[in-house]
């Protein structure tokens, strides 16, 4: 198991992609990734952070911060959303070593609601369903990291 | 000694000149042009795209009048036969940029229901639950192979120098091979069966093989009734009462985008060389709205998932509420398919954006 990484980050994307390239015969057959995907986490305060991870492959080809959305490639998807709903999303991972039904990223954003996708048009908001085992497994990587987060004050007030 | 037609006759003769020594070649240096050819894998492996470069990535706009199953880029002999069944020769009729791409992913993105599902995880569920998610599979295995047989009755009308087309729908026939089967185990693996089949969707099907050209039929199923089963699937997961179903739809939902992605493509291509065929497409979508809102006047297609959606036949008014706002993104991401595809179908849609219970559930 790594050790405590920040989520979002660099670095806790990074180290998803290191997990994709140590479970490559997994990844392997589930078959080849072409597309670009965008996190981004809306914080407290009105503050929101976008991350893009190129899949090229059977694995990541790139993980970087993005200052806005225009710097990403012309063809990507965005999965956007609270910080509050992608920590239950992974601490829900993390608990159960994978997600449960309750806790998928289909499910978590097929109502728009807490996460949604979008795209600069339909056919690239399409890649996400095209890919979805195999970014559900690449998310599914956070079982095997201790993940810390922003301090919310509501998390603070439990 | 044997007597033998003149045919076997002549290759009898033809072999002893061999055996002495006398033979062609001339198939050596038959195609100077196309030899000397290479190819750099890529980083997955070596697809259809990183051969077809070159020579043999001139695809011509009208295919060969051969009319013989020759390869694209080979020397075709004069008097090589015609088979007379290819009558979609015009490139425009079929072609999208990315079925080669497609065909790579659907090659090696491939799954299988004997393995890749975890049936030892299937669980006794309440009686409403496993009927609902058995009638949703009996529906499923009732239409999904429509896309099977459709592409199957064009693909040997299509000339075979837009091989990249016909690899695609093959693939895309084994995908629809594997939902009829996958579905239909589902409903035959834990306790229930099949349920009532859907007079309904026979309307919508024989829209989609009845219609009078392949792009019609395309429009029709890839990007109408395919869009809507994507997102049918992506709600079977979102509903889905056990990893089981989870897995299926989710492994489904993959299948069933590429599908989409081919469609909207092609369509996108032929819209762009044959603008003046574009009522074409409209009317075909008009039979596919009307039929596919027939589909509601079904309690055993709209029930189900109603059921599944409030998560018992008790909230079952909840789940119509919560399948209200599925319609609503079902139809829009349709309509996008549809703009991408350069068709503006907002002033002609024959059902409605949104939903009215919509408002009654807010």
């Amino acid at each position: 198991m790594s050790g405590t990484l920040s989520f979002p980050s660099q670095a806790w994307f990074e180290c998803m992609a290191e997990q994709m390239r140590g479970d490559e015969p997994r990844f392997r057959a589930l078959g080849p990734v072409d597309c670009a995907m965008i996190v981004n986490v809306d914080l407290e305060g009105g503050r929101s952070t976008l991350h893009e991870v190129i899949f090229r492959g059977f694995g990541v080809h790139s993980v970087r911060e993005l200052d806005r959305l225009e710097q990403a490639p012309d063809s990507h998807f965005v999965i956007a959303g609270p910080l509050e709903a992608w920590r239950d999303m992974l601490d829900n991972i993390h608990a159960r070593n994978g997600a449960d039904l309750e806790h998928t990223l289909n499910t978590l954003t097929l109502a728009d609601d807490p996460l949604r996708v979008s795209g600069p048009d339909q056919l690239e908001t399409d890649a996400f369903y095209r890919y979805n085992e195999t970014l559900q497994r690449f998310f599914d990587g956070a079982a095997r990291v201790e993940t810390s987060y922003p301090v919310s004050p509501s998390r603070k007030v439990a | 000694m044997a007597q033998y037609s003149p045919t076997v006759q002549q290759g009898l003769e033809r072999m002893f000149e061999m055996t002495r020594g006398r033979f062609d070649l001339g198939w050596m240096d038959s195609n100077p042009v196309g030899w000397g050819h290479e190819a750099e894998p890529g980083p997955v492996g070596l697809g259809l795209r990183d051969v077809e470069t070159g020579h043999y990535a001139r695809v011509p706009e009208h295919g060969s009048s051969h009319g013989s199953m020759a390869p694209r880029g080979s020397f075709v002999p004069a008097e090589t036969p015609s088979l007379d069944m290819y009558d979609l020769n015009d490139r425009s009729e079929v072609w999208s940029d990315n079925a080669a791409l497609l065909y790579d992913e659907a090659v090696t993105r491939q799954w299988n229901s004997v393995t890749d599902v975890p049936w030892h995880k299937l669980e006794k569920l309440p009686d409403d639950i496993e009927k609902a998610v058995c009638q949703m599979c009996t529906n499923l295995t009732e239409v999904e192979f429509v896309a099977g047989d459709m592409p199957a009755r064009w693909m040997c009308r299509i000339n075979h120098d837009f091989h990249e087309v016909k690899l695609f729908l093959a693939t895309q026939i084994m995908d629809e091979a594997r939902h009829l089967d996958v579905f239909r185990k589902r409903a035959l693996a834990n306790g229930g069966g099949l349920l009532m089949a859907s007079p309904g969707n026979e309307a919508l099907l024989a829209a989609i093989l009845q219609a009078p050209n392949y792009t019609t039929a395309s429009a029709l199923m890839h990007i109408f009734g395919e869009g809507f089963v994507l997102t049918l699937f992506r709600t079977g997961e979102f509903l889905a009462p056990t990893e089981v179903e989870k897995t299926i739809f989710r492994l489904c939902m993959q299948d069933e985008a590429r599908h989409v992605a081919y469609g909207v493509k092609h369509l996108e291509y032929f819209l762009a060389r044959h603008p003046e065929r574009t009522e074409e497409i409209h009317h075909i979508l008009d039979l596919g709205e009307e039929a596919i809102f027939r589909l509601t006047l079904e309690p055993q297609t709209l029930e189900p998932r109603a059921i599944l959606a409030g998560k018992g036949v008790a909230n079952i008014q909840l789940g119509m509420s919560k399948l209200a706002f599925l319609y609503n993104k079902q139809v829009r991401e349709y309509l996008h398919r549809l703009r991408i595809a350069g068709l503006d179908r907002v002033p002609r849609l024959k059902i409605p954006q949104e939903l009215p219970s919509l408002e009654l559930a807010a």
